[in-house]
């Protein structure tokens, strides 16, 4: 707990070592080794922190992943370029489109058929993935309060993020899993009066944001919690190589959508929020700035895309499509940060090589560890909200 | 390193004030709103697009398979259902899911190449048993069969493969039309590439192919770009690529899967795009087919006949070691390709390419003998192990109306061999030819391009029993003629050759109401409907007769025929009666030049069974 | 872009160079001098932020090749420098104390392929796949179906036929026909 006042006696705790290894005679009774996960309903998805303890604080913590693992990159290095989106997604539960984004976007530079790409498509896509930025964050600023038992936000956002779902079943054919974006273009036009509903839940969510906002920031509780927690000091950024509103909360405002653009970004009038604590507050308010940005993000798509068009370019036939010996490097800016792909190909008709490189890659291991040292047990799951850890995306 | 977090970083001692204790309770105005969940979760429906169970049109499928491939999880197996037979163009096959394995990712759904198959917007299925939960949508009935929502194709323009044909270049009508020389130009590597490109590599084409060409497999080799090893799978089943893959009927690309909702694959095209890139070298030829040491055995067979039959029998004959001799009745090989075809569609030059390789791999042959009166049957017998006939059909059929008797009425096959030999051929100013059939066509294009050379312009009608939908000939054949500037007009039945002072001045025909009835070929005519065809010579095309004159008599009378005249043989087309006498060609089957060759393949392994009996 | 790839193109003797796009670059260089060339791009090059670090198998050359990928934030470029390093002997220096987070990655390549980085901290520590005693999971010549077969059980009775060999089979049992190739070498 962030308590400003009482400050125990940190003599008698044990330091860690340059090498990350700590000394600490668990025979001796003084700590105490427990573990957070994998299945808990504070971590965030099927992730393990091993913690030893001196008392209620952390000496050290140890993050353990492999519980989702499937191989999906194998397995993608396995399967037709086509084939590969309806697997990707599951690396990513948070916000599933950003993996198809990535598989079909490499594949097509690769195969120099970028071009190809009706206009619509290019719409749709950044309107898809903006629709899972809002879900994410509906499910994540609220839930940040919640970590701190204030649950009456995350109802709400649940209950928005629905919504958005809604929207989703109806644009892609499902609620979760989207298999939307495909090499070549999306699958499928807004069916009509698609934009007169989006536009319905949109102004509820209006509606609720402000309330969340009055909720969760003007909320003694909160504050006294999430206000000086956690803290990225901004000489972090570039030494983990933090992302995204991690990396923005703490005044360094780097957003791929902006420095990258991609898709219709770059006409699309936005600017980025940051903030400069670096603490839990700051990193939560960081987002609801977003999320009253993407909502004014997707009412500006849908406002600028046009009425009708192709929605997908021909692409040679899915079942011989081969790609020439490449390799590229293809990101976008996720709702926890820059979220990218790299693509090999080596001349047949399957990848090489599929890496993901998800922002939970460093978040989740070289800084959570860092940060829950000290840190009172009660503040992990702020902390790992916070941070947005991930695992499917480590793992892969 | 030390501990960082909150230890350096002290909170300045936070703006907090009443009001943050008192905001949060503007949440308790929702407590007297409405609930917004749903009342009743289980009968929700989904959307429209929603991608649930499977079903499919099981009518409308053709088991090609293709949705197996294209499906990531192996969730697809093709298998054999009750009620749905196999047959040409469907495999009788239909997908079985196993939902144990699916993703409902609607991949199957979005390359199935009939669209039979979607998903429907129903997501609630509980049992049990999990061994239920694989099925054969639209074989094992479900609720949800009759579901119009759920998730299909996407449009538009949406397509796994590519649905227009590579178009092939061709002479214009104009340049053309005074000329014999080739007019389909052949497509370049790109355009083949392309071509082979949209292909799914079912294999559907496969069965229809008389001599089930290893077509997906050929396909394949022109996207792979190897040429030599195209050249190897053309040969194991047509021993004649460069002559079919111009003339061939392609009956294959009547059933091809991509051709349900787009163009076929232009398969002709594309074999004939592998032969012509081999060079005429029959070294190369060798070479790539590995026939430059074949082993001889000791067997000897006669072959009658070089047209597609004899051909194909004597190389696979050949390929077996036998020591083949083919007799052929005209001065140069090739029988109804060389002497019934014309050059524009198929040239020489081309049927030489084919017919020296096949010479080359040591099968012999004797040009000008005829059989029963240079040699006789019983001769060849005495000196050879076994004897193969594809003698073919080369005698015009008469229309026998009133006046078909004039000497200005002619044969179609008479005309078209004299155009190959040189001889004099008879060319009016205007011409009226008899029949809807490829050989109508063929003389009819012929006939105009003589009356171009002669008189610079075209006047020819064709006239046909058949309305257009039904003319036997192929479409393009039909659409390619009347560009040229031919008249051809479905659906009149010819009644009588008007002839007058002795000439012929033209034809007289009836509408034509239907062709056959119960008792099969009765042609009904609207008399009210005369019309008269101007013309000074007219020309019959409605079909061939065999020539079966090289029989005699006693060999005839231990042989079996069937009704019209037919030779009857066994499953291993032997004649019946005749052991060592096996028949093949249009006198069998077809009439094309792919069943000819097809069933010359049959005849050979079938001679190579007979001979090795007992062994 | 151009005058930086020219000015460590002699510096580090880069092979292979190829501009993917305007803001991304990948190159060879040699094993010895990479960790060398990575230092000198954070710290005069302006690429502060690290972004990925990967590896592919190219197992017909037996070789592995290691992707260091360095973001510019400045110029918003990245640079992709890549080391070819023996199959054999898979051993790379380590670059952990240059950002924090590659003994991470460090750790899940010596996991996933095999490579060792000695003196990484924790390299030799379980990473995704606790208790795996198989070969490295993401080399090449790792089957997973074969891995599959042996390792789960496939649902009994699913028996598929190829449309052409049963159409085949039904219908012209005796026409000699073309042998079927392997669907993948079509
Ligand atoms: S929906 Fe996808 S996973 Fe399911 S059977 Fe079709 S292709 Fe296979
Ligand atoms: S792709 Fe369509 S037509 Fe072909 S087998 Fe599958 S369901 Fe039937
Ligand atoms: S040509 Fe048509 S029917 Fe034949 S394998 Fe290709 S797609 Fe199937």
């Amino acid at each position: 707990m962030s308590n400003k006042f009482f400050q125990p006696d940190r003599s008698k705790y044990p330091s860690m070592k340059d090498d990350g290894t700590l000394d600490v005679d668990l025979s001796s009774q003084k700590y105490t080794k427990i573990w957070l996960g994998p299945n808990h309903p504070g971590v965030t998805g099927n992730m393990a922190v091993e913690m030893t303890l001196g008392g209620d604080e952390i000496v050290q913590a140890k993050t353990h992943v492999g519980y989702l693992h499937r191989g999906f990159e194998k397995l993608i290095e396995r399967r037709l370029f086509v084939q590969g989106f309806p697997t990707s997604i599951r690396m990513c539960v948070a916000e599933p489109d950003t993996n198809e984004y990535l598989i079909a976007r490499s594949t097509e530079e690769l195969s120099g058929l970028t071009d190809r790409v009706p206009e619509m498509a290019e719409w749709l896509r950044t309107l898809a993935l903006e629709m899972a930025r809002l879900q994410g964050l509906l499910r994540g600023v609220p839930g940040q309060a919640g970590t701190y038992s204030l649950g009456i936000g995350v109802q709400w956002g649940v209950y928005l993020r629905d919504l958005i779902l809604d929207r989703f079943e109806e644009l892609t054919g499902a609620r979760v899993y989207h298999m939307y974006i495909i090499p070549g273009g999306v699958r499928g036009l807004l069916p009509s009066g698609f934009k007169r509903r989006m536009e319905d839940n949109l102004t509820d969510i209006d509606d609720f944001i402000v309330r969340i906002r009055k909720l969760i920031f003007h909320n003694s509780v909160f504050k006294s919690r999430a206000v000086g927690s956690a803290v990225i000091p901004k000489e972090w950024i570039d030494k983990f190589g933090i992302v995204g509103t991690n990396a923005r909360a703490s005044g360094v405002k780097r957003d791929v959508r902006k420095d990258n653009p991609y898709l219709k970004y770059s006409e699309l009038d936005f600017d980025p929020p940051t903030a400069t604590d670096g603490d839990v507050y700051s990193r939560t308010w960081v987002r609801w700035q977003e999320l009253v940005q993407t909502v004014d993000l997707i009412r500006q798509i849908m406002a600028k895309m046009p009425e009708k068009g192709d929605i997908r370019g021909d692409m040679p036939n899915a079942l011989h499509w081969k790609i020439p010996k490449g390799e590229t490097y293809v990101k976008l800016e996720s709702g926890r940060g820059e979220y990218g792909m790299y693509y090999v190909t080596d001349g047949s008709s399957k990848p090489r090589r599929v890496n993901l490189r998800g922002p939970s890659y460093t978040h989740a291991i070289a800084v959570l560890e860092k940060m829950l040292i000290n840190t009172n047990i009660a503040d992990v799951h702020a902390t790992m909200v916070s941070l947005q850890t991930c695992p499917p995306e480590i793992e892969r | 390193m030390k501990q960082q977090t909150r230890n350096n970083k002290r909170i300045n001692i936070i703006t907090m004030n009443i009001k943050d204790i008192l905001t949060p309770f503007t949440a308790w105005s929702k407590v007297v709103q409405d609930p917004v969940t749903i009342k009743d979760p289980l009968t929700r429906e989904a959307a429209p697009r929603y991608r649930g169970f499977h079903k499919n049109d099981i009518d409308m499928c053709i088991g090609c398979g293709t949705c197996e491939d294209i499906c990531e999880n192996q969730a697809i197996d093709m298998v054999p259902v009750e009620g749905v037979e196999t047959k040409s163009g469907d495999s009788g096959l239909r997908p079985r899911i196993d939902y144990g394995r699916c993703c409902w990712c609607a991949l199957c759904v979005d390359i199935c190449t009939t669209n039979s198959l979607n998903l429907t917007n129903e997501y609630t299925w509980v049992d049990a048993d999990p061994e239920v939960f694989i099925y054969t949508p639209g074989v094992d009935k479900k609720s949800w069969d009759d579901k119009e929502d759920g998730w299909q194709k996407p449009v538009p323009n949406y397509h796994f493969y590519g649905q227009k044909r590579v178009h092939m270049g061709e002479l214009h009508a104009d340049e053309r039309k005074d000329s014999f020389i080739e007019f389909v130009k052949g497509y370049s590597k790109e355009q083949a590439e392309m071509e082979a490109d949209r292909c799914v590599s079912c294999g559907i084409c496969t069965a229809t192919c008389p001599a089930h060409m290893g077509i997906p497999e050929y396909i394949a080799a022109v996207r792979n770009d190897d040429m030599e090893e195209g050249m190897r799978i053309l040969y194991e089943t047509n021993p004649l690529p460069e002559i079919c893959g111009r003339i061939c009927t392609h009956k294959c690309e009547d059933v091809c899967s991509v051709g349900v909702n787009g163009d076929a694959l232009s398969i002709r095209w594309l074999k004939r795009y592998i032969a012509d890139q081999i060079p005429a070298d029959v070294e190369k030829y060798n070479e790539i087919l590995y026939t430059k040491d074949i082993k001889k055995n000791d067997k000897k067979i006669a072959v009658i006949g070089s047209g597609p039959a004899g051909l194909s029998a004597a190389y696979y004959l050949g390929l077996l070691g036998y020591s083949v001799t083919i007799f052929e009745k005209l001065p140069e090989a090739g029988g109804m390709m060389r002497y019934g075809i014309p050059s524009y569609r198929l040239p020489y030059d081309q049927i030489d390419k084919d017919v020296d390789y096949i010479l080359s791999i040591g099968v012999d042959i004797k040009y000008n003998v005829n059989i029963g009166t240079d040699i006789t049957l019983q001769q060849l017998n005495d000196d050879y192990d076994a004897v193969y006939a594809g003698t073919g059909l080369h005698l015009g059929r008469s229309t026998r109306i009133p006046g078909s008797d004039h000497k200005n009425v002619y044969q179609s096959v008479d005309l078209l061999r004299d155009i190959v030999t040189g001889a004099p051929v008879p060319v009016e100013k205007k011409i009226v030819v008899i029949g809807g059939g490829n050989v109508a066509m063929d003389i009819t294009r012929s006939m105009a391009r003589l009356q171009m050379e002669k008189y610079g312009e075209v006047n020819v009608i064709a006239t046909a029993l058949e309305d257009e939908e039904h003319m036997p000939a192929d479409r393009e054949e039909i659409v390619e003629a009347r560009e040229e500037g031919c008249d051809v007009i479905p659906a009149y039945g010819p009644q009588e050759v008007i002839i007058k002072d002795d000439k012929v001045i033209g034809l007289k025909v009836w509408k034509c109401l239907s062709i056959f009835d119960e008792t099969g070929f009765n042609p009904k005519f609207d008399e009210s409907d005369e019309r008269i065809f101007e013309g000074d010579m007219v020309i019959e095309s409605i079909g061939q007769g065999m020539d079966l004159s090289y029989l005699s008599e006693d060999i005839k009378a231990k042989m079996e025929f069937g009704p019209r005249g037919r030779i009857l043989v066994n499953e291993d087309w032997q004649a019946k009666g005749l052991p060592w006498l096996f028949i093949g060609g249009d006198i069998i089957e077809g009439p094309d030049v792919i069943h000819g060759i097809a069933n010359g393949h049959r005849g050979a392994m079938s001679i190579d069974e007979f001979l090795n009996q007992g062994r | 872009m151009k005058s930086l790839i020219e000015r460590v193109s002699t510096k580090y003797n880069l092979q292979e160079v190829v501009q993917q796009r305007d803001n991304l670059v990948f190159a060879y260089v040699d094993k010895e001098l990479a960790i060398d060339m990575v230092t000198y791009m954070r710290d005069y090059e302006g690429y502060a932020h690290f972004t990925l670090m990967s590896c592919v198998d190219w197992i017909e050359d037996g070789k592995f090749q290691l992707l260091y990928l360095l973001n510019n934030p400045e110029t918003k470029t990245e640079f992709g420098i890549k080391v070819a390093i023996d199959r054999d002997n898979a051993v790379m220096q380590s670059a952990h104390h240059l950002w924090e987070q590659i003994w991470t990655y460090q750790r899940e390549l010596k996991e996933a392929f095999g490579i060792d980085f000695p003196g990484s901290p924790r390299v030799d520590e379980d990473f995704v796949v606790e208790g795996w005693d198989d070969m490295p999971h993401m080399r090449r010549d790792f089957d997973t179906n074969k891995y599959a077969e042996e390792t789960y059980f496939m649902r009994e009775g699913r028996k598929s036929y190829d449309p052409a060999t049963y159409m085949r089979e039904k219908l012209y049992p005796k026409q000699p026909v073309t042998a079927k190739k392997n669907k993948d070498e079509q």
